[in-house]
């Protein structure tokens, strides 16, 4: 390679930027932007998101990190997002090395690389980035000047099939954890021990899991024997947690992007967790328990972030926003302080039976788009398996109340291929999204639409549903054809997810390590940005299965036994394997399980064990 | 009130698209406080327009933009206060309270000039130069084809160009060019180089053109002026 310091490689990407799609994702002197000193930080770590520059300007846990990295004088943080196709073409063919934006220096001159691993279709992405930087993918490929390749984010519960490239993970909340795991490394580079004597030291940090020992014998099958730890290193890793949430990080002075993200607007971190225990839901049992933040502190932070970032739109973000205790006062307090500079509210996350369409009202005025409604199952025996507590009286009487007040467009989120799913439940779609067409009809509107979109159920790990099957793909097309077929109605619109897409989905869902080389051999032959339609290249992975003699069904398509040692036993998310089987078994039984935070203690084992609680602040 | 305000648009500010903009004069304006109308309606916008788009990646010396606040203010407060949460390469350099019957930077724009430099792909002389330059400027029609994704088609693109001017600077040529705009198109300054280097034989490297737009106005019979004065 020619040479590669900050200022060469700003001159020659400055050559051919304006030929790329959206040049301004490349740029980073976005407002707010933080650009520290080198000589003056001890650390220098670059956050990557394995997606676009949209995608991951757009995820709130970016936002997040990127700034409490930068709130120590002593750390400093950059950013780097995969460059979308056409401009990783232009920096391979001039052997440009990846850059990060703030300051154009090379991902590889840093301390540290720390990949969010949000979804398993960005794992190719991650491989690629470091490819492009410049660093070996293998651990045992790179030197001591490369960098500590970290990673944490939701898939890190299930690491497996990343292991042998990321030299250790971050499991659960990083606010307090990743700091700590900074100032190591900044010790590290002073005195500097043996990498084992390092990563011992490292795995001592609440949620940190260093993969290299952990020792995993197979059985003959392909399942797993048993999981082994090295002495010094935590036979369970338990996730890090952020007890008291109010009094938390949180930045108020995001960086503003040029270009039109994703999520464009301000986001107000309501609470964290969700209680209400949806079976096929990792989110609702990797981020328990439920903490909520305060009224005072979320107007202080509206406050702030209306003067910081300039933005008309300030979302209220959580896991199932209408649960937040406080959202009335909140968002009135909101509109009251900053309607009149036009500033409007959004909710998304809302449940049917948390939603109030009031409120949607108030905060909706300008926007009339669409109102989503997420059912997941069209009957009400398969909600009642999932545990989605959603009745169909509740959602026809909101879909009513929207159309009553100038709706004209409802979207129903569905998932096929759910655990016990019959014919039944497929035809429960149908009927539902007709009644609630008729609803508009019979109010007298006309030109209403109802979007129906159907999602492929994946098991993941962490859930009560992790030890269940993904469905076949040819049953699952059978009745994605069989819902167009019935869709056909002027009002109505269906729209579904890609079968050979989360096939893959769930095959790293729920893998082990073996994986990895699969992975290695997918980026070689091109395969990155999995997640795009446009991209997948589904040819190349079924040729990948085949080349390493990789039974995709074994992952994605066999029952798991209770008693099988799973691929990420030893990462704990808080709540209790028994916890999880007793779910499995209600969800066959098609019992409900109630909400914790109002009633009582479901016994998921997350706060006893973890001496956390429960925190509503209404 | 109305303001009319003149601005540049460079360094890392250059490769913010047309579109992307809007939002970060109207976001810079927020952050400073000061309140600007909106449009009615369902999706109220705030009241910002501008004129023909720069591209992507080419800088501007002197852009304009007008921008309607709800109630009146001193112009210099108005415009240190905006500056101050404008990014790098945007830089305010004049404004002015528009008459209230003024016509917007659309209907009164129809010029525009830029300076381009451009290295040689081989050795050229002043007297080559400006003889293909003389010879470009005296045909009548320059036909020109743009591809699409439709195919190509053929345009004159000699009509928009007003103005064109050549030198040599060391091993690069330098071009000043002024060309119309209208509703019903204009031509590109890459177009117009590309044309001389093919048809006047012009060995010039295109690929690794500057091209910046130092200004756009509003030009008659016999003259131009800036947009400021027309507010």
């Amino acid at each position: 390679m020619s040479n590669n310091t900050a200022a060469d490689i700003r001159r020659q990407v400055e050559r051919f930027l304006p030929k790329v799609l959206k040049p301004s994702r490349y740029i980073g002197s976005e407002w707010n932007v933080m650009k520290k000193d080198w000589s003056k930080t001890d650390v220098q770590m670059v956050f990557a998101f394995p997606d676009v520059y949209e995608v991951g300007m757009s995820h709130l846990g970016t936002r997040i990190l990127y700034h409490l990295v930068n709130s120590f004088p002593e750390f400093l943080c950059e950013r780097v997002f995969t460059p979308w196709v056409d401009m990783e073409k232009e920096l391979r063919d001039r052997e440009i090395p990846l850059y990060a934006l703030e300051s154009f220096k090379p991902v590889k001159e840093f301390d540290v690389v720390g990949f969010t691993l949000q979804y398993e279709m960005s794992f190719t992405n991650i491989l690629n980035m470091l490819d492009l930087a410049g660093i070996p993918m293998r651990i045992e490929d790179r030197g001591p000047e490369d960098p500590w390749v970290i990673a944490g984010g939701p898939c890190a519960y299930n690491p497996e099939p990343l292991v042998g490239f990321i030299d250790f993970f971050l499991i659960g909340e990083s606010e307090e954890q990743l700091p700590e795991v900074l100032r190591l490394v900044g010790e590290q580079k002073k005195n500097p021990v043996s990498r084992k004597e390092f990563l011992k030291k490292v795995a001592q940090v609440q949620g940190v899991y260093v993969p290299e020992f952990y020792h995993i014998t197979y059985k003959e099958d392909g399942r797993i024997e048993k999981i082994e730890a090295e002495e010094g290193f935590p036979a369970l890793v338990e996730k890090a947690i952020v007890p008291d949430l109010d009094q938390a990080y949180y930045p108020t002075n995001p960086v503003v992007p040029y270009l039109e993200i994703v999520h464009d607007r301000m986001m107000l971190e309501v609470m964290r967790g969700c209680s209400r225990g949806c079976r096929f839901c990792q989110a609702g049992m990797i981020y328990r328990p439920v903490r909520e933040r305060s009224p005072e502190t979320l107007l202080r932070q509206t406050e702030e972030l209306v003067r910081a970032t300039g933005y008309d739109q300030i979302a209220l973000t959580s896991l199932s926003t209408g649960d937040y205790s406080c959202i009335q006062p909140v968002i009135h307090g909101i509109l009251e302080k900053h309607g009149e500079e036009g500033v409007g509210v959004s909710l998304p996350s809302l449940r049917v039976d948390s939603f109030d369409v009031d409120l949607a009202e108030t905060v909706q005025k300008a926007r009339k788009s669409g109102m989503t409604f997420a059912p997941e199952a069209g009957s009400q025996r398969l909600r009642d398996v999932i545990n989605k507590g959603v009745e169909e009286q509740n959602l026809l009487e909101a879909a009513e109340a929207a159309f009553k007040k100038g709706w004209s467009t409802i979207k129903l989120y569905f998932m096929v291929g759910l655990p016990t799913e019959t014919q039944e439940d497929i035809d429960g779609i149908v009927d539902l999204a007709k009644k609630v067409a008729n609803l508009g009809t019979k109010l007298g509107r006309r030109n209403i639409t109802v979007t129906i979109s159907t999602s492929v159920f994946v098991p993941k790990s962490h859930t009560p549903f992790q030890w269940e099957p993904q469905e076949a793909g040819s049953s699952v097309e059978l009745k994605q054809r069989y819902l167009r077929e019935k869709l056909r109605d002027r009002r109505l619109k269906y729209n579904y997810h890609d079968m050979s897409t989360s096939y893959l989905e769930a095959v790293f869902a729920k893998g082990d390590r073996k994986l990895a080389q699969l992975l290695e051999w997918a980026v070689k032959h091109g395969c990155r940005f999995d997640g795009w339609s446009d991209q997948f290249k589904e040819d190349v992975w079924m040729e990948g299965f085949k080349e390493l003699g990789i039974d995709p069904h074994f992952y994605a398509n066999r029952a798991i036994d209770y008693d099988d040692v799973l691929p990420w036993e030893h990462i704990g998310s808080g709540v209790s394997k028994q916890f999880l089987i007793e779910e499995h078994h209600r969800a066959l039984q098609e019992a409900k399980t109630i909400d914790c935070r109002h009633n009582d203690c479901t016994g998921c084992g997350v706060c006893p064990s973890r001496g956390v609680q429960i925190e509503l602040k209404g | 009130m109305r303001l009319r305000i003149a601005y540049t648009k460079i360094e890392d500010a250059r490769y913010i698209a047309h579109l992307d903009l809007t939002r970060v004069f109207e976001r810079a304006i927020r952050r400073s406080g000061i309140h600007m109308s909106y449009s009615e309606g369902f999706n109220p916008r705030p009241k910002i327009s501008f004129g023909f788009a720069l591209a992507v990646g080419t800088e501007g010396e002197r852009e304009y933009v007008d921008v309607e606040l709800r109630q009146d203010m001193d112009l210099g407060e108005v415009l240190a206060r905006v500056q101050e949460q404008l990014p790098p390469g945007i830089r305010l350099l004049q404004g002015r309270a528009m008459d209230p019957g003024a016509k917007s930077l659309m209907a009164v724009l129809n010029a525009a000039s830029y300076r381009i430099r451009v290295p040689m792909a081989l050795p050229i002389q002043e007297e080559r130069l400006q003889e293909a330059v003389g010879a470009w400027l005296g045909r009548e029609h320059v036909t020109y084809s743009r591809y699409s994704k439709k195919g190509p088609t053929d345009k004159d693109i000699r009509p928009w160009v007003k103005h064109l001017e050549g030198k040599i600077q060391g091993d690069e040529v330098l071009f000043d060019l002024e060309v119309e705009m209208g509703n019903s198109g204009s031509v590109r300054p890459e177009e117009v180089l590309a044309s001389l280097r093919e048809l006047e034989n012009l060995p010039i490297e295109l690929d690794e053109l500057q091209v910046i737009r130092t200004g756009v106005h509003v030009s008659y019979e016999g003259g131009k002026s800036s947009p400021i004065e027309m507010a």
